[in-house]
């Protein structure tokens, strides 16, 4: 073997899964189209957003990489939700997108173990039987042989994008696609289907005229996304804009819908409904007389703005037409055009909940191959596929998370279980237990998987158990302080005489602040610390009425069903029971209780035959 | 998922004999303590704790918070691995009386146990291996059917017209739910974001309340009501009585208790099941059985949905019987009623109704007044819905009970996360009866109703 393990394609999960690989001690290979592509942004310049900042920190807590390159790397920085409730609140912050894809880099370059390679993987070696992957048959002819390969290919497995009437094989715009390996797979029996997503326009900065838009800055301190830092450190803040789309570009959208390929028929794939183009919104949303758009920097070291909001692949002519009108955009420079573009994606039903393939052992698929959206989602699955894969090779009980306690188990769950007909992107309404998911407790509900993997330092976990005797610590101080009658104020009044600070901190009304100046221990920790003890008290009582409904719910989960469990030889259960039970292959019984269309009489069959399996 | 609970060790309670008045009926418990549970609610306590299997207990079933006997009854004990589910489990011998049978289910509900789902012990009595494996498929049936029926019980069941009322009630909330998610889901400076319609939840509320009046109306139909006649002797209620059995002439049954106690019959008033009950005269007696007959009075009375108590128009209120009067009149229940009202003069002062058995004068009103007390104000129209499921009937009480909290949340400025946990709860209750909601139904409403995206 040349190498343990291969990763095809450097984007947000090749990156995360060969860096999980290299620091669990593998030998292993980088592939990519093109080194100086390495973990571009290549729509929005922005890493995190509702529900996606929780998966950036559960990447961080398991000991990945996108929390440390976008800490780094940011422009802006904004705590979303805030107004909402502490659960659904998540960190975004813009980043220099030249500068992100620097650091990356960077990473993967100097990461010891882990080689990067510029060729194009066009079909995979496996054994006689087909059933074993062994490794890639790249473009130039190639032959890498490994114990496992992560296909990680983004857009790129015969991707082709489309402006208007203009077509090309490219993965993005001005990037050959990676032909040949989505017909392999077909060949090979693996079950793909197609997709499509899009990206707006790039336009000139100077050629913006900025008082005609409000503008939109970040909040006063940047956080850090890492939990291995304590702040941000020496980034500008730069702001964003707002503009507005209006009746007059509607009209020359719908007066050019028939140039649209999404609606001449061109387009086959399936699209994201949650990130519509603008002409699907001015479609769908006729009554809307304007969309907001956001103006958002590339990066500090050019002129390229975002528009984001308003992708199109109309023809060029058309989309500098519409843009146009918009206020602040009269004499706009399109630098580049918007474009959608549709590719390959695997079924991704067809993969274990470690996402290794069904068909072939030792071959895993991870990020917007599987049909997912978003630099978050693709991230958390090429650590989780990259984890996969070394504790495998390592003999060792892989690592599944499970709906209560990460978005990433969420994510992949419903994935591997559900599958997904449209570009999936993680949504808070997708997990049932989310007052437990809060961002700034991802390290308390994962670190410890992530050190089990191989994948903490010592540092790492000294900071950690520092962290959990920090949180302790302040827990003591606030049960132990009372509230006497000469810290009374206008926030903590007289019925709060007597109860413990502890308590006091439940008081919708109290802050964890409040109560600083007369405990004065309090000043030794750090705001978030404090905010997130806050938070841990406010919620309790929701937290243990949410428990009662997770242990419910991790009753099925651990029970177990064996890889070779033999569905044919179950006597009564429905055959469309048997045949998707058969297809998706749960490891659990809660896994097999959510696949669609199984009934819950047959689970109840599947629990009793799992309970007296021995018999006969 | 959340039709059938796979959970077996959930404390779990259901009457085993049909929901209809008989002399005796059967409730059945199941689950991991369920025997000490049982206990919580039986007077001799430590005797249920440490009962053996397969034994007969005797004692009262008590409410645990009013320490009030409900019934006397026998309790037998099955210890696991024994008995149907394999399970500890309890089975309590009642009366067969329906507004008891409820209140010992009510109890046991106090105590921690919930409703069985249709087929939940027949699931139970299969994971335990209680059933041959061999008849698995046979099984398979039974709970296939029965959790069939949990999941729409009663889509069946239910009338197109409940059915549309429950789905326009899920139609406001699962909007609402839709409108919190977007917010949830999408940052506050982006476009296109819904606010919250709260009025919605309101309209849901009424159309609730609404139903849940229906299936009150609708018991009534169905289980009939008691209506006691009370007063002194020789007040003229046995004439009245006799008035009522004459008017109806569809009597269905009538059984003659000792005359020292009472006469009960059944009647229809409106074509409601009515029990009337004509009871001894309330007087003071050495006599001691008729000491008994005058407790076993005061009982009926204090049960019953319409208390009449009649006055001796040509005597006024005797000084005696003042006592239990103003006992009565302060109930909502009460009718006092001044008889004798055809003999000259006899004219009834104001707060009673005057009637007579002679000329049958105040009958009519009589009758109407009855219909207002059983219905408060919970008539049934012309064609409209009944819900008649007791399951559906609880769904929507929690239903109702997560919007107000719901509702609350929103007015205390409670944060959006938290009270979109009720609401959700809301949601789950109705997908209870007319088929779950999935998160994909959901994130089709948002993306249905909602322009957002960047």
């Amino acid at each position: 073997m040349d190498y343990d393990s291969i990763v095809v394609g450097a984007g947000h999960a090749g990156i995360e899964a060969s860096l999980a690989l290299a620091r669990m001690g593998f030998k292993t290979l980088l592939i990519t189209q093109n080194l100086d592509q390495i973990g571009k942004l290549s729509c929005n310049p922005a890493i995190g957003g509702l529900a996606k900042g929780n998966m950036v920190r559960e990447i961080d807590a398991l000991g990945g990489e996108m929390a440390k390159l976008i800490d780094a790397s940011m422009i802006q920085f904004r705590i979303l939700n805030q107004s909402r409730g502490p659960a659904v609140q998540a960190p975004r912050a813009q980043a220099d997108r030249f500068l992100y894809q620097k650091l990356a880099k960077k990473a993967v370059e100097t990461q010891p173990g882990l080689s990067v390679f510029q060729d194009t993987v066009t079909g995979l070696i496996s054994s006689s039987d087909n059933k074993i992957c062994q490794g890639v048959i790249t473009e130039r002819g190639n032959r890498i042989t490994a114990k496992s390969v992560i296909i990680s290919a983004g857009t790129f497995m015969e991707g082709k994008i489309f402006i208007g009437k203009y077509t090309a094989l490219n993965g993005r715009l001005g990037e050959l696609s990676a032909i040949g390996l989505g017909a392999h797979l077909r060949e090979r029996g693996f079950t793909l289907g197609r997709m499509k997503t899009g990206t707006p326009a790039r336009i000139k900065k100077t050629s913006i005229d900025f008082s005609k838009m409000e503008e939109q800055s970040g909040d006063a301190t940047m956080y850090p996304f890492s939990f291995s830092y304590d702040e941000v450190k020496d980034r500008p803040y730069v702001p964003c804009y707002i503009t507005y789309t209006n009746e007059e570009t509607h009209r020359i959208i719908d007066a050019n819908m028939h140039l649209s390929p999404l609606y001449g028929g061109d387009i086959v794939g399936k699209g994201p409904r949650y990130c519509p183009s603008i002409e699907d919104k001015v479609k769908k949303f006729p009554d809307r007389n304007r969309h907001q758009i956001f103006i958002e920097p590339e990066g500090l070291d050019t002129d390229e703005m975002y528009m984001n909001g308003i992708s199109s692949s109309l023809p060029e002519h058309v989309q500098e037409e519409f843009i146009r009108t918009l206020p602040g955009l009269e004499n706009v420079e399109i630098m580049r055009p918007g474009y959608a573009v549709e590719y390959d994606y695997v079924e991704p039903t067809t993969l274990y909940p470690t996402l290794e393939s069904k068909i072939m052992s030792g071959l895993y698929f991870a990020g917007q191959t599987n049909g997912t959206s978003g630099y978050e989602e693709a991230g958390v699955q090429g650590l989780l596929a990259g984890i996969n894969a070394g504790l495998k090779m390592k003999g060792e009980e892989p690592l599944i998370l499970n709906r209560a306690e990460s978005y990433a188990g969420v994510l992949i769950d419903d994935l591997v279980t559900l599958g997904t007909d449209e570009p999936y992107r993680m949504f808070t309404s997708r997990a049932e237990y989310r007052l437990n998911l809060r961002h700034d407790a991802a390290d308390i509900r994962l670190f410890e998987k992530g050190q089990r993997a191989g994948l903490r330092t010592k540092e790492d976990v000294e900071k950690f158990k520092e962290k959990v005797k920090n949180i302790d610590a302040i827990k003591d101080l606030l049960k132990e302080g009372r509230v006497k009658k000469n810290i009374l104020n206008d926030v903590i009044k007289e019925n709060a005489l007597g109860k413990t600070f502890y308590d006091l901190v439940k008081d919708p009304d109290v802050t964890i602040h409040n109560i600083k100046s007369v405990l004065p221990e309090l000043a030794g920790y750090s705001d978030p610390l404090l905010d997130h003890v806050e938070l841990d008290i406010k919620y309790e009582g929701y937290i243990v009425k949410q428990n009662q409904q997770v242990n419910r719910f991790m009753k099925m989960e651990s029970v177990r069903i064996p890889l070779d469990f033999n569905y044919d030889a179950i006597e009564g259960i429905s055959n469309e029971s048997r045949e998707k039970l058969k297809k998706i292959q749960p490891l659990s019984v809660g896994q097999a209780s959510r696949i669609s269309g199984v009934r819950t009489s047959d689970i109840a069959v599947l629990l009793l035959m799992l309970g007296k399996g021995g018999k006969k | 998922m959340k039709n059938f609970n796979y959970d077996t060790d959930d404390l779990i309670v259901a009457l085993a004999t049909p929901w209809a008045e008989s002399a005796l009926a059967i409730i059945r418990t199941s689950g991991k303590n369920s025997i000490e549970m049982t206990s919580g609610i039986f007077s001799n306590r430590e005797m249920l704790i440490e009962a053996k299997h397969n034994t007969m207990n005797y004692g009262f079933i008590i409410d645990p918070e009013t320490e009030e006997k409900i019934d006397e009854v026998l309790i037998s004990v099955f210890r696991a691995p024994n008995g149907y589910t394999g399970q500890d489990s309890t089975e309590v011998y009642c009366h067969g009386s329906l507004p008891g049978i409820r209140k010992i289910i009510e109890a046991f509900k106090k105590v921690g146990f919930r409703d069985a789902s249709p087929g939940e012990f027949t699931f139970r009595a299969f994971t335990s291996g209680k059933m041959d494996l061999t008849r698995a498929e046979a099984v398979q049936d039974i709970v296939s059917a029965k959790s069939r029926e949990a999941q729409s019980l009663a889509l069946n069941r239910l009338s197109g017209g409940i059915e549309s009322r429950i789905n326009e009630v899920k139609k406001y909330v699962l909007n609402t739910v839709s409108a919190i998610e977007i917010q949830l889901d999408y940052p506050e400076d982006e476009g296109g974001l819904a606010y919250v319609p709260v009025g919605d939840i309101l309209k849901a509320e009424t159309i609730i309340e609404r139903l849940l009046a229906t299936y009150k109306a609708g018991k009534v139909y169905k289980d009939g009501v008691k209506v006691v006649l009370a007063g002194k002797t020789n007040a003229g209620k046995s004439s009245l009585f006799n008035l009522f059995l004459q008017e109806d002439r569809s009597i269905v049954s009538e059984i003659h208790g000792t005359t020292r106690d009472y006469l009960e019959s059944w009647i229809s008033i409106g074509g409601i099941p009515v029990k009337l009950y004509d009871t001894a005269g309330i007087r003071v007696s050495a006599d001691l059985i008729e000491m008994e007959g005058i407790k076993r009075t005061q009982n009926i009375v204090e049960n019953a949905d319409v208390v009449l108590y009649m006055v001796d128009g040509t005597k006024g209120l005797q000084e005696d019987e003042v006592e239990s009067f103003e006992k009565y009149r302060n109930k909502n229940n009460f009718i006092a009623l001044w008889s004798k009202t055809d003999i000259k003069g006899v004219i009834p002062p104001e707060g009673f109704l005057g009637i007579s058995s002679q000329d049958q004068n105040g009958f009519a009103a009589l009758e109407d007044k009855i219909k207002d007390i059983i219905f408060n104000g919970a008539f049934i129209k012309g064609d409209e819905a009944v819900l008649d499921s007791e399951r559906q009937k609880n769904l929507l009480e929690k239903c109702l009970e997560e919007l107000k909290l719901f509702r609350q949340g929103m007015e205390d400025g409670v944060p959006l996360d938290l009270v979109a946990q009720d609401i959700k709860e809301a949601l789950d209750c109705l997908g209870e009866i007319t088929g779950e909601v999935t998160t994909s139904d959901l994130l089709e409403n948002m993306f249905s109703q909602f322009c957002v995206g960047k």
